[in-house]
C-alpha cells in the first residue's frame, strides 16, 4: 500500500506529488500519456509534428503516435485543447503566472466586490492563498519577463489606453505590465544569438527566445532537464519529486508510471462513510490492468478527466454537481496587422497582459504559420463578408466579426507572421451549471465510457457577454494605438484551453463538490488537485499558478489531516526546483 | 420514370457518384466499359466504385482547400480567385485533411457508420427535386443500375474496416452544392462541390455549419437513440473544424517534413507565403532580446 497515489502528472498533480515526496511520504504517480524523457530525440520545432491535434507529439492521445487520439464528444462548434503525456498541458503552456485576482475570494470588501462571480467565491480569503503563491513563486522560479520586440509593440498600444503599470504580483487595478512567467530569464547569448555554437549550456542559460513555447520547452541546448528554460512540471516538479531523496532530508523520490490511464477509482465504507482506498489503471503498450491500494487518492487528470473517472467510477453525485460550472474564459482573438516589424513568432510566446479586475485580462500570443492560420479560422461567427450564423459583430475593428477566407485570409498571412501581433481575451466568465462535463452515449473506448463537453457560446451569462465585449474593445485599442493598420475580430469559437471549476471547491454545499480543504464531500480521503478544484475563473487570470498554490495548500491538509504532520508553507523556505543539489541528482540519474 | 427512382438518380448525381462513376458504369453513353448490368454483382460494383469515390472525395476536398487557402492551382481559378503564389493545395493541405479525416480524426465507427448510412437514405429522401435537364447523361443509367451503385454506396459506407470520414462528408458537401447551385453538376472536375463559385462554397458550408435544419432534421430522424443528437452535433463541429484543419495543413510543414530524419526536405510552402524563418530552419534561438520594461526586472507585494 502506498501513501498516496496521484492520478496525474499535468499542472497539478506532481505539486502534490513533489510536497508529499519531500515530507517523506510514499507516493505514486500515474499519468495516461507518454513521458518524454528525451525531448531532444522525441521532439522538433515544427507546428505539424508538435501540435497537430490529432497526431502531433503533444496531442491528447496514447504513447503510441500510430494509434488514434483520444476521442471525446463535442457537441457543438468548438476545440477541446488537451494535452497528455508527463507535464501534461504544461508542456505547451506559456508558463504565465498571474494570481487570482483577490474579488474571487471570499471577504473581499474592495468598492469593485460586486463585480466578480459573486455567487461562485472560493470558499476563503484570497490573504489565505498568498504563502502559497510565494511557495510555488520561489519553488518554479517565477519572474519578471522579458521584453521581445512583439512586447515592446504590446506596450506601445497599452501606454495609450490610460493605465497604469502594475509593480505587485497582486493585481490591485486596471493595469498593464510584462508577465510574470515561470520562465527563466535569459542569461549569457541567450536572446542575443542565433548561433548555435553559442545556444548551448552552459553559454547560454535560460529563455533563448526562440519561439517555440507551445512545441515544448527544450532549450538552452544540453541543459539539465531541471534547468530548461520553462518551468512546465517536466522541467520543475517532476525533477524535483523524482529526486526527493537527494535535496530534501526526510525526501522520498517518487514513483512514477507513464502511459498508464487511470479507469476507475476504488471504494469502500468506513464507519458509515465512503472512502477512497485505491486505483486501478491500463497500460497502453499492453493492455494490462493494475490496482494499487494507498491511504490517500489525489486526483489530478484534469477538468475534462477528472469527472470523467468520477462518474466512470460510479461515485456519487447527490447534488448533480459533478462536471458541472465548467468555465473557460470564453476566449476571443484579436489579430493586428502592422506595416513594420513585430517579431511576433520569436520570443517567450506570451510575455505581456492587461489586467481588468472584474472583467479579465489581454495577453499578447506569438505563433508559428500552421497556428496563426488555424486560430484565424476558429469563429462562431462564420466567414466573414459571407455569413455570420447570426452574429457577426461590428465594433471598433474593421468589418464584422468572423473568419477571413480565401482572398483574405491569404492576404492577411502573406503581410507576414513576424508584423501582425495577436491579442487573447480571456474574460471573466461565470460558472454556469449548463457548461459541463458528462459521459457520452457514443461507445467508449478502453477506458470506459468518454467525456462529452458542452459548452454554450451563444447562451452565456449577460456578465460573461459584457466582459468579453469589454474586453475586445480594449484589445482593439490596444492594437490601434500599437500602431496596427487593420484589426480583426474573431468571435473566437470556444477554444476549451484554459479549463476551471468543473469539480469545484465552493461555500454552498448545493453547488459544489470539494470542500474548502480540496477534499471531496461525499468520498473522504479523496483530494482534487487539477484546474477542476478551482472555484470558478479566478476573475480572468491564466490559472496554473493559482491551482498550482492551491495544490499545495492541499498537499498540507493531507498531510497534517491523515498523516499526523505539521504545515511547512510560511514555516520553512522552499527550495528552487533549479537547486543544485536537483541538478545533480538529474544529471546522475539521467533524467 | 417513377418517383422513387429519380429521387434515387438525384441524389446519386446530388452526391457526386453519379457523375464520378458514369466512365465505369453500363449503359451510359459513353466510353462503352463492356460490362452489362446483366454482369454487375454487388460487389464487382464496389470495387469499381471504390476508386471512384477515392477520386471524388479528393476532388471535393481539392474544392475546399482551395477555398479556404487559394493559389495557383485550378481549383482557384475555376472558382474565380486566380492567385499568382502557391496556396493550400499545392501545400499539402489536401493531403494533410484527408489523412486527419480518415486516419485519426477519432469520431467511433459507432457514430460514423450510422451517421454515413443516414446520409444515404435522408439525403436521397430530401423533397429537392431536379430538373431532368441538369441530371443529362445520368438519365441513361437503368434503374438497375442506379440501385445496384446506391447499394454499393452504402456497403462502402458502412462495412470498410476503417471508416473514411473524409467520404461521407465530401458527399454531404456535394449534395450541399448542389442545393445551392443544380448547375454544379455538371462541369468541369468530378466534384460539384469544387465546380462552385467561390461565393456559393461560401453558402455550402454556411449551410454545413449552421447545420441546415431541414438536413439535421432528417438525418437525425434515421439515428437510434441514444446517439440522435450526436450527427447533428458531429456536423456543428465539422462546419468549424474543416476550415482549421485546412488551413493547419495548408500553413504547416506536413508535406515537407520526413518523419525519418526529422527534418525538411524543401521550403514549406506556409513558410514562404509569411516570411516565416527566412532561413529556413528552425534554430534554437533569436537575437530578439530588448531589456526589460522599465528596466523592473522583479516586483513584490512588500
Amino acid at each position: 500500500m502506498r501513501d498516496v497515489i496521484v492520478i496525474g502528472a499535468g499542472g497539478g498533480g506532481p505539486v502534490v506529488a513533489k510536497e508529499l515526496a519531500q515530507r517523506g511520504l510514499s507516493v505514486l504517480l500515474l499519468e495516461a500519456g507518454p513521458r518524454h524523457a528525451n525531448p531532444r530525440a522525441e521532439w522538433t520545432h515544427f507546428e505539424n509534428d508538435a501540435n497537430n491535434p490529432l497526431t502531433g507529439f503533444l496531442r491528447f492521445g496514447p504513447a503510441d503516435r500510430g494509434k488514434p487520439a483520444w476521442f471525446r464528444e463535442l457537441p457543438q462548434n468548438s476545440f477541446l485543447f488537451q494535452v497528455s503525456g508527463v507535464g501534461g498541458t504544461t508542456q505547451h503552456y506559456f508558463a504565465n503566472c498571474p494570481r487570482a485576482y483577490p474579488g474571487a475570494f471570499a471577504g473581499y470588501d474592495k468598492p469593485d466586490r460586486n463585480a466578480y462571480d459573486t455567487a461562485h467565491l472560493f470558499p476563503f480569503r484570497y490573504e489565505e492563498l498568498v504563502p502559497y503563491f510565494e511557495w510555488v513563486e520561489a519553488t518554479l522560479p517565477v519572474q519578471t519577463a522579458a521584453m521581445g520586440k512583439k512586447e515592446r509593440t504590446f506596450f506601445d498600444g497599452c501606454e495609450t489606453l490610460g493605465i497604469p503599470v502594475q509593480t505587485t504580483k497582486t493585481t490591485l487595478s486596471d493595469s498593464f505590465r510584462p508577465q510574470e512567467n515561470a520562465i527563466l530569464q535569459p542569461g549569457g547569448a541567450a536572446g542575443r544569438t542565433r548561433d548555435l555554437t553559442q545556444l548551448r549550456f552552459p553559454l547560454a542559460t535560460g529563455c533563448t527566445f526562440c519561439g517555440y513555447c507551445l512545441q515544448g520547452c527544450m532549450e538552452p541546448i544540453q541543459a539539465p532537464r531541471n534547468l530548461v528554460a520553462k518551468r512546465s512540471t517536466d522541467n520543475s516538479y517532476i525533477p524535483m519529486a523524482l529526486t526527493a531523496d537527494a535535496w530534501s532530508p526526510s525526501g522520498t523520490s517518487i514513483t512514477l508510471i507513464a502511459d498508464a490511464f487511470a479507469t476507475q477509482l476504488l471504494t469502500e465504507t468506513r464507519n458509515g462513510e465512503l472512502v477512497a482506498t485505491g486505483v486501478t489503471w491500463r497500460i497502453g503498450a499492453t493492455g494490462e490492468r493494475h490496482t494499487e491500494t494507498a491511504q490517500v487518492i489525489v486526483l489530478a487528470a484534469g477538468t475534462t478527466e477528472t469527472p470523467r473517472l468520477w462518474l466512470n467510477s460510479g461515485l456519487p453525485n447527490p447534488n448533480d454537481w459533478v462536471g458541472r460550472g465548467y468555465t473557460d474564459h470564453f476566449f476571443d482573438f484579436v489579430v493586428g496587422l502592422f506595416d513594420k516589424d513585430t517579431d511576433s513568432s520569436k520570443g517567450p510566446a506570451s510575455a505581456a497582459r492587461c489586467d481588468f479586475p472584474g472583467r479579465g485580462g489581454l495577453e499578447n500570443i506569438g505563433l508559428g504559420p500552421a497556428l496563426q492560420a488555424f486560430t484565424m479560422q476558429l469563429t462562431s461567427s462564420g466567414s466573414r463578408g459571407f455569413y455570420t450564423n447570426g452574429r457577426g459583430m461590428t465594433g471598433p475593428w474593421d468589418g464584422p466579426a468572423g473568419r477571413p477566407i480565401g482572398p483574405e485570409l491569404k492576404d492577411a498571412l502573406m503581410n507576414g507572421v513576424n508584423r501582425l501581433l495577436n491579442i487573447l481575451v480571456i474574460t471573466d466568465d461565470d460558472v454556469e451549471a449548463q457548461n459541463r462535463v458528462l459521459l457520452s452515449a457514443l461507445p467508449g473506448d478502453e477506458h470506459g465510457p468518454v467525456p462529452k463537453v458542452i459548452f454554450r457560446a451563444g447562451n452565456r451569462t449577460a456578465r460573461t457577454q459584457a466582459n468579453r465585449e469589454f474586453l475586445v474593445r480594449k484589445a482593439t485599442a490596444l492594437l490601434r494605438g500599437a500602431g496596427a493598420r487593420k484589426v480583426f475580430r474573431l468571435d473566437w469559437a470556444p477554444l476549451i484551453l484554459h479549463v476551471q471549476s468543473t469539480m469545484r471547491m465552493g461555500l454552498a454545499p448545493e453547488d459544489s463538490v470539494l470542500d474548502a480543504d480540496a477534499e471531496a464531500r461525499w468520498v473522504k480521503r479523496l483530494f482534487i488537485a487539477d484546474n477542476s478544484a478551482l472555484a470558478n475563473a479566478l476573475g480572468g487570470p491564466n490559472p496554473t499558478l493559482t491551482t498550482q498554490a492551491l495544490a499545495t495548500r492541499t498537499a498540507e491538509k493531507i498531510f497534517q489531516r491523515y498523516f499526523g504532520g505539521d504545515p511547512w508553507v510560511g514555516r520553512e523556505s522552499p527550495v528552487v526546483s533549479t537547486d543544485n543539489a536537483v541538478t545533480q541528482a538529474v544529471i546522475a540519474r539521467g533524467l | 420514370m417513377a418517383t422513387d427512382d429519380l429521387s434515387r438518380r438525384t441524389f446519386l448525381a446530388r452526391i457526386g457518384v453519379l457523375g464520378a462513376s458514369i466512365t465505369v458504369l453500363p449503359h451510359c453513353g459513353e466510353p462503352d466499359t463492356g460490362i452489362t448490368t446483366a454482369q454487375l454483382s454487388l460487389g464487382a460494383l464496389v470495387d469499381l466504385l471504390r476508386p471512384v469515390l477515392a477520386e471524388l472525395s479528393r476532388d471535393t476536398w481539392n474544392g475546399f482547400v482551395a477555398f479556404n487557402v487559394p493559389g495557383r492551382d485550378a481549383y482557384s481559378r475555376a472558382q474565380g480567385t486566380p492567385r499568382h503564389e502557391r496556396g493550400g493545395i499545392e501545400a499539402g493541405g489536401t493531403d494533410a485533411l484527408i489523412a486527419n479525416l480518415d486516419r485519426f480524426l477519432p469520431f467511433p465507427d459507432e457514430l460514423v457508420r450510422p451517421a454515413a448510412a443516414a446520409l444515404v437514405t435522408a439525403l436521397r429522401d430530401l423533397p429537392l427535386p431536379l430538373a431532368g435537364g441538369l441530371l443529362g447523361d445520368l438519365l441513361g443509367l437503368s434503374i438497375v443500375t442506379i440501385r445496384l451503385v446506391e447499394d454499393a454506396v452504402r456497403f462502402i459506407l458502412e462495412n470498410d474496416n476503417t471508416t473514411p470520414l473524409s467520404l461521407p462528408v465530401a458527399l454531404l458537401l456535394n449534395y450541399v452544392a448542389t442545393v445551392v447551385s443544380p448547375a454544379s453538376l455538371n462541369g468541369a472536375f468530378v466534384s460539384p462541390f469544387a465546380r462552385l463559385s467561390f461565393a456559393d462554397k461560401a453558402r455550402a458550408m454556411e449551410m454545413i455549419e449552421t447545420s441546415l435544419p431541414q438536413l439535421v432534421a432528417v438525418v437525425d430522424a434515421q439515428i437510434p437513440q441514444p446517439l440522435k443528437a450526436s450527427v447533428s452535433g458531429l456536423l456543428q463541429l465539422l462546419g468549424g473544424a474543416l476550415h482549421e484543419l485546412a488551413a493547419f495543413g495548408s500553413l504547416g510543414e506536413s508535406r515537407q517534413f520526413d518523419p525519418r530524419t526529422r527534418g525538411l526536405t524543401g521550403r514549406p510552402v506556409g513558410w514562404q507565403l509569411t516570411g516565416y524563418l527566412p532561413d529556413n530552419q528552425t534554430g534554437d534561438g533569436w537575437d530578439d532580446l530588448i531589456g526589460y520594461y522599465q528596466d523592473r526586472r522583479e516586483v513584490s507585494d512588500a
